[in-house]
């Protein structure tokens, strides 16, 4: 059993600067997109301008003799041939290819003519015809191979061009010539409803979903006392991280690549690139010392990582990648819309008797397993007794959906929440009386300390504080009645739920631990940053076993090498590294003991921790650290910590680290009549988030999941053009993202509870904003906006239709 | 001047600086007379044009006196980021949006990606590594340090860099005022509210 936290917290839940605040506000901490390596050659990437097309012509002789042009890959995966004869005179080659496990492969023969456009590599090198001899392994790469293939959406990658500069790279991608076949697309899920026959995307559009029923909603809608029938949706949104996708790629002389990328997994970035280029995953480096965000689209090298990679190993020169603003929106992942047909039943007492869903929604041309609207009705289902949903994938010719920041539970929320306050104005109640009474029951079997034992008292407590923080008692009125006037307040309210457990799998987060005889502690593990001060965190619990200071540790993350570690998604980075952390911290300590007692001749049984200093408990006797470390003579002390789920609930360490959390949101809006404009006035955010490591980085975490919930709510929104199959606004400036003066007071509440262990809380709190947002406007207006974003046209237009 | 963010480019709005070309002219044609100012440079006029090879570009940033060569096409931001190392402006939109490449060019915010690099030879060009000295962190990036003002940071030293420019102008800004100064910046993770607490410090403790 482990030796879990700290009885007595010095450090931990207190208010803690990030170690890295300085260099990255003064610009000196270096992200993926600003390292510049000696001789590094710039990509750019050829994209379908058609939202769905076939290649039926392409010359890249032009592009080749552009001022700095240096090399061209081609997105398509070069396959491994066997050379049969190589043919000097002649220039030809024939080939043999190399058959796989699978059965359904045949094997195939081909003769290529060596001479322009064609590329011969041998173990990721440029070889030439003249260095191949019979039963070489070898791949080549025709450029006319492009020839024919399909592209599904406008941005869709064809090629890649490695040029001395920026500039030059551009000039080149411009001087390529390309002809296309221009095919049928379709870009607004409804039409895919509607022709239910299309098959515009690499599956048919149409992806039918399964109908789930629980109890009997048809006797659940009879026993109403009043129904609502509605329509609700919100669009697709881009996950704009402001430092874009990419890397820069660099290949050394023993045929290892370094990879400096900007992602949320630098072992499975390695991993990834490893296998695609066949090399050994050990000669593999990514690093990520700073990300300037990924929000769930960041987890591999992705197309533009890959042909970096390449284009890299035919120059033998570092190459660049990064997306432009354009690319980042158009084909970097997005967060798929929401539309649902909802029928909700209920009574004055506030119980839910029924409630039915028949929704759909895109994930553009694939990633179908990200519209997962599967767990509706939201937070309440198990105690709705009620309920029947159906959810249809509606497959568009667009960028392909990645995980976004809590994947599927805003919408799930949406659809779920805005019924709740539709069917309280219709019984005449207010929505909390809905909210409180079906809220989800404490599992008597489940441990007290447990989400599942106790889930309905903490949300009770989180609607009481909420309640409270944002004066709902004065505030509320019936939906339409507050003030007379043109502009309308009103206050709503939304509740979320989220895992935020440590990571899974079958191996263990590390992190090692090393005191040299300096009084230097290192901490090290391959996990990354985000922006989620997880560099702190480590500091900060490696700091509080020590009895240091979070600026004495020094921290090394975000390089693959450094033991293994999984992906930051799902809220598991906090709860998974915290404890690692934890466990190596613990273990240096005692290994320091052991060594030190051993050239004492004492006890390390005796030996205890105090602020500064080690202390012989027995002795009385004392030493400063670095005193007591200067004993180690040439010896260091060491520790190494392991943590998954799988440990987490071994007996014992339950808390160590947990899982599950509920928040509460309310949000206070003015509701401008005239112009349909929204100011936001007042968020309370309540977020359950068991121990808290470090309160500075964790409130600002939660506010910030409040503020991209209020972009989601009232701006964002990828609108494509139904014609062209193009977005019209893949930038920042139509694709709204709120400013500082946009935002209302945030008020955040952290509800403490150190008995459960560390929680990830990175998602959940951006779930329930544009729920409770959504449901304020409702109030204002006594009428609902039904779609998401709430942009001053869909205000006047539910204004409006609403006045008939 | 003005620190809208409509009104960054020699009093020229952001609107009015991409789509009116006279307005361009003009604000050329005033960074031309600075220039002049500024530094002797050879004359370029219709019969002795730069371009479109590689001119020589010499810029002070944060002091020191950088050279290069660079296309008349090449943005100030690229010329700082790729040209010569200088990386703590960022690249984000490079449309003159979000502000992510704020620097100060003689003391007056630019949205370096909007600027060209040609246009900022001679000028003295700030940028947020000027923000610390010998160890020490100026007020400002202080204040984003303490109240949290940053999560993955990339949009930070934008931030930053306007509200040193705005608190340079005035020392005694409310927090109205430098509220004002960062509606040209977006951040995408969020940390507005904490940079209200940053803003607030700032105009307790002085900036
Ligand atoms: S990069 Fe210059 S304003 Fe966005
Ligand atoms: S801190 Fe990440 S964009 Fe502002």
């Amino acid at each position: 059993m482990a030796e879990g936290w700290p009885k007595k917290r010095r450090l931990l839940g207190t208010k803690i600067r990030r170690i890295d605040g300085p260099d990255k506000s003064t610009g000196r901490a270096k992200y993926s997109y600003d390292i510049n390596r000696p001789g590094m050659l710039h990509g750019a990437i050829l994209r379908c301008p058609h939202a769905h097309a076939k290649i039926t012509r392409l010359d890249t002789s032009a592009a080749k003799k552009v001022p700095g042009f240096q090399a061209l890959a081609m997105v398509l995966p070069p396959k491994d041939w066997l050379v049969v004869k190589a043919d000097e005179a002649r220039k030809t080659l024939e080939l043999k290819s190399v058959p796989s496990k699978k059965k359904t492969d045949k094997a195939e023969q081909r003769t290529v003519t060596v001479g322009p456009g064609v590329t011969i590599l041998r173990g990721n090198k440029p070889v030439t015809l003249a260095d191949l001899k019979a039963d070489d392994l070898v791949q080549v790469e025709v450029e006319q191979d492009a020839v024919g293939r399909e592209l599904f959406y406008a941005g869709d990658e064809i090629l890649a061009v490695a040029a001395d500069t920026e500039e030059h790279a551009q000039d080149a991608l411009r001087a390529i010539q390309i002809e296309y076949q221009v095919l049928e697309h379709v870009v607004d899920p409804a039409e895919v409803l509607a022709k239910p026959g299309l098959h515009t995307t690499p599956l048919p559009n149409l992806s039918p979903g399964k109908e789930f029923t629980k109890g009997d909603p048809a006797a659940g809608f009879k026993a109403a006392e009043a129904v609502v029938e509605a329509t609700y949706g919100v669009g697709v949104i881009s996950h704009q991280c402001l430092e874009t996708h990419g890397l820069v790629a660099e290949w050394d002389a023993e045929g290892g690549l370094t990879v400096w990328a900007s992602t949320q997994a630098t072992v499975a970035t390695a991993a990834a690139l490893a296998g695609r280029f066949g090399v050994p995953p050990g000669k593999v480096k990514c690093i990520t010392h700073y990300m300037g965000g990924g929000f769930g689209s960041k987890f591999g090298p992705d197309v533009q990582g890959v042909l970096a990679a390449d284009l890299a190993r035919r120059t033998g020169q570092a190459v660049k990648i990064m997306l432009d603003r354009h690319e980042e929106v158009i084909a970097a992942g997005n967060r798929p819309s929401a539309y649902g047909k909802v029928k909700i039943g209920g009574k004055k007492d506030g119980t839910i008797t029924a409630y039915a869903i028949d929704c759909y929604g895109t994930p553009g041309y694939t990633g179908g397993n990200t519209v997962n609207l599967n767990f509706l009705p939201y937070v309440y289902q198990d105690a709705i007794e009620n309920f029947t949903r159906l959810h249809t994938v509606a497959f568009t010719n667009a960028g392909a959906a990645r995980a976004m920041r809590a994947p599927g539970h805003p919408q799930n929320c949406i659809l779920t929440e805005f019924a709740i306050d539709d069917l309280a104005a219709k019984l005449g109640i207010d929505p909390v009386i809905i909210r409180r009474k079906n809220l989800p029951p404490n599992n008597p079997k489940a441990n007290k300390i447990d989400w599942a034992g106790r889930r309905n008292d903490i949300y009770n407590e989180q609607i009481d504080i909420a309640l409270k923080l944002s004066g709902w008692k004065d505030k509320w009125h019936p939906p339409g009645q507050g003030k007379a006037g043109v502009i309308k307040h009103g206050i709503g309210m939304a509740l979320h739920t989220w895992g935020g457990n440590a990571a899974g799998g079958t191996t263990p987060n590390e992190c090692f631990v090393v005191i040299a005889k300096d009084g230097s502690v290192i901490a090290e593990s391959s996990t990354q940053d985000l922006g989620t001060a997880q560099r702190t965190v480590t500091a900060i619990v490696v700091a509080e076993v020590l009895g240091l200071q979070p600026t004495d540790i020094i921290v090394k993350i975000g390089e693959s090498t450094f033991g293994f570690s999984t992906g930051s998604g799902g809220s598991t980075t906090c709860p998974t590294q915290a404890p690692a952390a934890l466990l190596a911290a613990q273990q240096a300590r005692n290994d320091l003991f052991k060594k030190v007692a051993a050239k004492l001749g004492a006890d390390p049984k005796n030996f205890a921790i105090d602020v500064g200093k080690v202390v012989d408990t027995k002795t009385q006797r004392e030493w400063s650290w670095k005193e007591f470390c200067a004993k180690l003579g040439m010896d260091e002390a060491k520790g190494k910590g392991e943590w998954n789920l799988a440990i987490s609930n071994e007996p014992g360490n339950e808390n160590i680290s947990s899982g599950q959390v509920g928040g509460v949101q309310t949000a206070e809006v003015l509701v401008d009549t005239e112009t349909g404009l929204i100011r936001l006035q007042h968020i309370v955010a309540v977020q359950d988030c068991g121990l808290v490591v470090n309160k500075l980085a964790c409130e600002s975490q939660v506010a910030g999941g409040v503020i991209m919930g209020i972009n989601y709510a009232l701006f964002e929104e990828n609108i494509l053009d139904k014609t062209t199959g193009r977005q019209v606004n893949p930038d920042m400036e139509f694709y709204k993202l709120g400013g500082l003066k946009d935002m209302p007071k945030i008020t955040v509440h952290m509800q403490d509870m150190p008995e459960r262990g560390v929680i990830g809380i990175g998602e959940p709190p951006t779930i329930s904003t544009a729920a409770a947002i959504g449901n304020a406007v409702f109030n204002a207006l006594g009428v609902r906006v039904p779609i998401l974003p709430l942009t001053p046209k869909r205000v006047l237009d539910a204004l409006a239709k609403g006045g008939q | 001047m003005n620190n809208s963010p409509g009104d960054r480019h020699d009093g020229v709005s952001r609107r009015g600086f991409l789509t009116g070309t006279g307005a361009v002219a003009a604000a050329a044609a005033g960074l031309q007379a600075e220039l002049k100012q500024a530094t002797a440079q050879p004359r370029v006029d219709d019969t002795n044009p730069m371009g479109p090879a590689p001119v020589l570009l010499q810029l002070t940033v944060n002091g020191r006196s950088l050279t290069t060569h660079v296309e008349p096409r090449v943005t100030l931001l690229d010329a700082l980021r790729n040209y010569l190392d200088v990386t703590g402006c960022k690249r984000v939109c490079d449309r003159a949006t979000c502000g992510a490449c704020t620097v100060m060019v003689n003391g007056r915010t630019v949205y370096a990606c909007t600027m060209l690099a040609l246009e900022a030879r001679g000028c003295d060009i700030r940028t947020a590594e000027a923000l610390v000295r010998g160890g020490k962190l100026d007020p400002v990036p202080t204040a984003f340090v303490d109240c949290d003002a940053q999560q993955c940071g990339f949009c930070t030293p934008g931030f930053v860099v306007s509200l040193r420019a705005a608190l340079d102008r005035n020392p005694r800004a409310t927090p109205e005022e430098l509220e004002a100064a960062v509606s040209g910046n977006i951040c995408r993770c969020g940390t507005y509210e904490q940079m209200r607490h940053a803003i607030v410090q700032l105009c307790q403790k002085g900036g």
